[in-house]
This record gives structure tokens, C-alpha cells and sequence, in this order.
């Protein structure tokens, strides 16, 4: 900046001085996935303290969840997390199946990991293009959208939704997938591995993103599990926790698969532990389409499960569950239940307290996205601000999950 | 096994222990809490993965308490020598003083949850280093998973300007006061206002008899 000519000059210069910047990012700006607003201080390009403030889409989930029968709730359970929706399904479903002691048949539990493991694999595709995209990198966008987009195709196929699909129930699935489900999934599987190489050959080994990406946002694990950081994110920096392994639910047990790990903890490390998940789940989905038989879908026990539609003008006996079914809903015992599960983002869990009644008494709901963002200040301090779009795009936040 | 030796803790001071659906709660009064989480720390539970807040007052059985917080500790598998043991160590909060101490000091992870459980239930936590509002709007009184919390009704209004209080017409039902009719627009002011035109009219109706 050139001296302005006005000002008279001095004997001796001004004492230069300098002082925090305070700087509000959000809640409307597309770098934060959402509706998260972070208030950083600064000292010059340098982070020196940063506070997330959530909440601004907070829709009481929890207390409409009260007021909603065990199987209206399945309105609501892929409305939190958005991008992996199917993991809140299971989650929620495998919490009331414990509740009421429901048997899930094969056919029905083998289709729920392999639509489990698409939606991981459609998450994680969003997570490494808008990651790469935050960081200017804007062509993987594109191809990632493009698999997506087919793996959507396969989810309204299955259930009539691309999103908000409503197709699990409680002791199995609202009806079976179509015919062609399988062989059309066969085919998407069939390229899928060849493109995951191509997104890493897009950014793995490029100086530029190696420069933006290593050693930025070092979590280590002592304090990962302290703050009680779950998913990639925990797994990039060397812990070996993967729910599907560390206790395994709905027939996870049954498959053969790895749990990718990080070494450093970093940006780099989170980027390439999602990539690699997404070569596992094609894993497991690959296993699972060869386990898949014909069979029902659905427990039959009567007091759980609709009967079939033909029944109901032959069978007075079903006509009467029927609408027992849909006017009230089923009754689980006294208690309380919680199933932790594995969403792409980390532990996911729902603690159900049944008061003995057709409605949960108490849905709490531990979402991996709650508790990881705040590892954010303690991943951000320290490093430049650009940096800090970078270490919030690879925590994978999705707002519909913080604020519930 | 960590959980075996955590039970063995809770049998030494003589905390109960409660199991069911392969789930194991110790409850633990409210005072001992610091010292737990420190014991917690030493058998190897190294992660807090949930805190849950319940009031339980409309609950059908008896509980000790009206609130309920239950911490959620955990052996983290694959990391050192963890073996994935975990329970919730359950602490009851009376209504008429509902404090009990953080955890933060102890576990980092417990921070927003505890500041979810004092927006939501309304409990304070002692030695939390930033306790404010979490997820509801600034200016909500209230904590909204309390079972008495009122759900949020508006009042209906027709097209010949009569309005439909619920509150109120579910009173008119039970033999109360059913405050069914207003003036035309009384509806599209605020709560206040329409409760000022309902007293207003029974008012001049009082003058007329």
C-alpha cells in the first residue's frame, strides 16, 4: 500500500499493532454442508479458537417420535441423515426388533445389507466429491454424482424413493425387491471398482492436493476417543473400531470384510479411508448377492407383520390383525432397548424406552455427526483458515443428523 | 473382562445393578459420580459414546426419581487392549434440584450432549465450561422432551371469522369453557390478543343480560 501523501511524515514510525479478528462462517454458505454456522477467531490467516453453533435446523425429532406409532416412525428415521438414510432405518429397526423380539427372515436381512451398503457407498461418494470439491478440485464431482445417481436408480426401484425411502420395517421389509433389482444391481457392480481407482488416480498423488491435505488437522487417537470422534474419521487415525466388527448386528457377522485404517490422522488419511470403504462395501455387497434366496420377508408373527393383501376377504382372522395393525399399532413390552450400528459417519444408535404402550415412551438418538463435530475446533486450531474447510469437509458433517 | 471388574466396582460400594436384552445399568448416586468416571477411566472405559437424559414422570412403573441420565461407557475395541465391554451408568435426578456434575472433565465427548440434555429436560450440569442452548431457538422458554411440555397448537381459524382454540374446545368438551367464537381476523394476532377479544366479548355479553 502506498504511504497516503497527506499524512505528515514523522520522526519515528507508528507502533504497528495487531489484534484477533473475529470472523462468523454460515449458516447459509455451502461449504459448511448445511446449515452450520462457526464463529473463528483469528490472528491474521491463523485459527486461534473456533465455536460451532447448531441448531438452526433442529426439528424435534425426538419428541414427535413420542407421539408417532412404532411404524409411522419410519417416516422420520431417514429424514436425519439424509445421504445414508438407510443406516437410520436399520438402526431404528434393529432397536424395536430387540424391543418386541422379532425374527428377521434371511431373504429380508441379506436385502438390508446390500441396500445398507449402496446408501454407505452413495454417502461416501458425496463425502469425496464435495471434499475434493472444497478444496478446488471440481471434476470428481461429476463422475461421483454420476454413480450416485445410479445408485439412486436402484433405491426408487426398490421402494418407489430416491431419498426418504420408508422400506424397512419392523421384523423385515415392506415388500420384496423387483425382479430385476439383482440382475441390474449385478451390473452396477460389475464397474463400480474400476471407478473408484479412477476417483483416487484424480487426486492421489497430486502435489497440489498432498500440499492441502497432509499433515492438516492431525487427530490422534487418544484424543479422537476422547472426544468420542466415531467412523472414517476415527478409523483414519489408527483405531480399529468399526461397529459392523466391535459388535456386530443384523447379520454382519456373516460377512467376510476389512476395516481400512489411517496411520497420521489427517485430512489425506480421512480421504483415502472412505475410498477404501467404499472397495469393502462393494465387498460385502458382492458376497451378498451371491447369499440372496428366495424366501419371505417379513416376520409371521401376525401381531407384527401385515397380513397379505389377498387374505383380507377370505380371512376374518386377518382382517382384524389388519386393522388392529394399522389403527393402533403393536405393543412391545416394558423396557428399554439400544442397538449401536455403523453409519457412514460413525456410531449410530437409538435408545428406546417403551413404556408398554403402541408409542415409544422415550427415542433418543445418538448421531455420529453430533458428537464428531466437535473434534472440529480441536482439528482446526492451529492451522491456516483455508485449511479449516478442508478439515470440516472430511468430519462428513450432515445437519440433518447434528440438529435433529 | 472390564465389565466383570466394573460390576465387581459397583458390588464393593453396593451400587445396583440392573440387566436385561444383554444391556447392564449401575446406578450411581449422584455425588459419587466424579469418583466413577475416575474408576471408569482406570479400568480401561476410555470412551463416552451417549448420554441420555429421560424424565420419567408419566412412566407407568414406579422410578426412584423423576430424571434419569444415563452415561454411556465403553472399552473402545481396536484401540490398545480394549475389549468392547459396555453399560450405562445411570445417576437419578430429583425434580426439586436437578444439578448433577459434568463429565466433560472426565470425557470431552460429553460436552454437547450435556448441553443437549440442559436445553431439552432442563437439568444443570456443575463444572460444564460452557452450558448454554444447544438446539433450540434462544428465545423458547421451556424444555421441550419434559413430558409436560405443551405440543404446540395453533388455533384454527374459518372462513366466517369463528376460531377453534384446541385448548380450549377440548376444555368445552370436558364441561369447561370452550371459548369456540372470536371477531373476524381475531385469529391472525397473536395469542394474547385473541384471549383480550374472547374476554372482551363474554364481557359485553355479561353487560347485555
Amino acid at each position: 500500500m502506498k504511504p497516503k501523501t497527506d499524512v505528515p511524515l514523522q520522526d519515528e514510525p507508528r507502533e504497528l499493532r495487531s489484534e484477533l479478528m473475529v470472523l462468523n462462517v454460515g449458516p447459509q454458505h455451502p461449504s459448511t454442508h448445511g446449515v452450520l454456522r462457526v464463529v473463528v477467531t483469528l490472528a491474521g490467516e491463523e485459527i486461534v479458537d473456533l465455536v460451532p453453533h447448531i441448531g438452526y435446523l433442529h426439528s424435534g425429532f425426538e419428541k414427535t417420535m413420542e407421539h408417532r406409532t412404532y411404524t409411522q416412525n419410519f417416516t422420520y428415521t431417514p429424514r436425519m441423515d439424509y445421504v445414508h438414510s438407510f443406516a437410520h432405518d436399520l438402526a431404528y429397526a434393529l432397536a424395536v426388533e430387540k424391543l418386541v423380539g422379532a425374527q428377521v427372515p434371511e431373504r429380508a436381512e441379506t436385502i438390508r445389507i446390500i441396500l445398507n451398503e449402496l446408501s454407505r457407498i452413495a454417502s461416501h461418494l458425496i463425502f469425496v466429491a464435495t471434499g475434493l470439491l472444497d478444496l478446488g478440485a471440481m471434476t470428481p464431482f461429476f463422475y461421483a454424482f454420476r454413480e450416485r445417481e445410479a445408485i439412486l436408480d436402484l433405491f426408487e426401484w426398490v421402494s418407489g424413493q430416491r431419498f426418504h425411502h420408508n422400506y424397512i420395517r419392523v421384523g423385515g421389509l415392506k415388500e420384496d425387491v423387483p425382479e430385476e433389482f439383482v440382475p441390474e444391481l449385478k451390473k452396477f457392480l460389475a464397474g463400480f471398482l474400476a471407478k473408484v481407482d479412477d476417483y483416487q488416480g484424480m487426486f492421489d498423488g497430486s502435489p497440489i492436493f498432498e500440499s492441502r491435505a497432509r499433515e492438516i488437522g492431525v487427530i490422534p487417537p487418544e484424543v479422537a476417543i476422547n472426544l468420542g470422534l466415531t467412523g472414517g474419521s476415527l478409523r483414519a487415525s489408527g483405531v480399529n473400531y468399526d461397529v459392523r466388527k466391535a459388535h456386530p448386528y443384523g447379520g454382519y457377522d456373516k460377512y467376510d470384510f476389512d476395516v481400512p485404517l489411517g496411520t497420521r490422522g489427517d485430512v489425506y488419511d480421512r480421504m483415502i479411508v472412505r475410498l477404501e470403504e467404499m472397495r469393502q462395501s462393494h465387498r460385502i455387497i458382492a458376497q451378498a448377492v451371491e447369499r440372496i434366496e428366495p424366501g419371505p420377508i417379513r416376520d409371521p408373527n401376525p401381531h407384527l407383520s401385515l397380513p397379505p393383501r389377498e387374505m383380507l376377504g377370505r380371512s376374518m382372522e386377518a382382517l382384524i390383525y389388519h386393522f388392529k395393525l394399522v389403527t393402533e399399532g403393536f405393543h412391545p413390552p416394558l423396557g428399554e432397548v439400544y442397538v449401536p450400528t455403523e453409519s457412514a459417519r460413525g456410531e449410530l444408535a437409538y435408545y428406546i424406552v417403551s413404556d408398554g404402550g403402541s408409542r415409544p415412551y422415550r427415542v433418543k438418538i445418538r448421531t455420529p455427526e453430533f458428537v464428531n463435530i466437535q473434534s472440529l475446533a480441536y482439528a482446526s486450531k492451529g492451522h491456516q483458515f483455508a485449511d479449516f474447510i478442508a478439515i470440516l469437509a472430511t468430519l462428513d458433517p450432515v445437519l440433518g443428523g447434528i440438529d435433529r | 473382562m472390564r465389565l466383570e471388574r466394573a460390576l465387581a466396582y459397583a458390588a464393593e460400594r453396593g451400587y445396583a445393578v440392573e440387566e436385561a436384552r444383554d444391556l447392564v445399568w449401575i446406578d450411581v448416586p449422584r455425588d459419587d459420580l466424579p469418583g466413577f468416571f475416575e474408576a471408569a477411566q482406570e479400568l480401561g472405559f476410555n470412551y463416552l459414546a451417549n448420554v441420555v437424559g429421560i424424565d420419567y414422570s408419566s412412566y407407568p412403573e414406579p422410578r426412584p426419581e423423576r430424571f434419569a441420565v444415563l452415561y454411556e461407557l465403553v472399552s473402545i475395541k481396536g484401540w490398545k487392549d480394549g475389549d468392547g465391554s459396555r453399560f450405562f451408568a445411570r445417576v437419578w435426578v430429583p425434580e426439586r434440584d436437578p444439578v448433577l456434575p459434568s463429565a466433560v472433565p472426565f470425557y470431552a465427548s460429553a460436552n454437547f450432549f450435556e448441553r443437549e440434555i440442559y436445553d431439552l429436560l432442563g437439568l444443570r450440569f456443575e463444572g460444564h465450561p460452557d452450558l448454554r442452548k444447544i438446539l433450540t431457538p434462544e428465545d423458547l422458554e421451556g424444555h421441550p422432551l419434559r413430558k409436560d411440555y405443551p405440543l404446540g397448537e395453533t388455533p384454527t381459524q374459518f372462513k366466517d371469522g369463528r376460531y377453534i382454540d384446541p385448548a380450549s374446545f377440548r376444555a368445552g368438551l370436558a364441561g369447561g369453557d370452550p371459548g369456540l367464537t372470536g371477531r373476524r381476523g381475531g385469529a391472525r394476532r397473536g395469542f394474547a390478543e385473541i384471549y383480550e377479544d374472547v374476554r372482551r366479548a363474554q364481557a359485553a355479553e355479561g353487560e347485555d343480560a
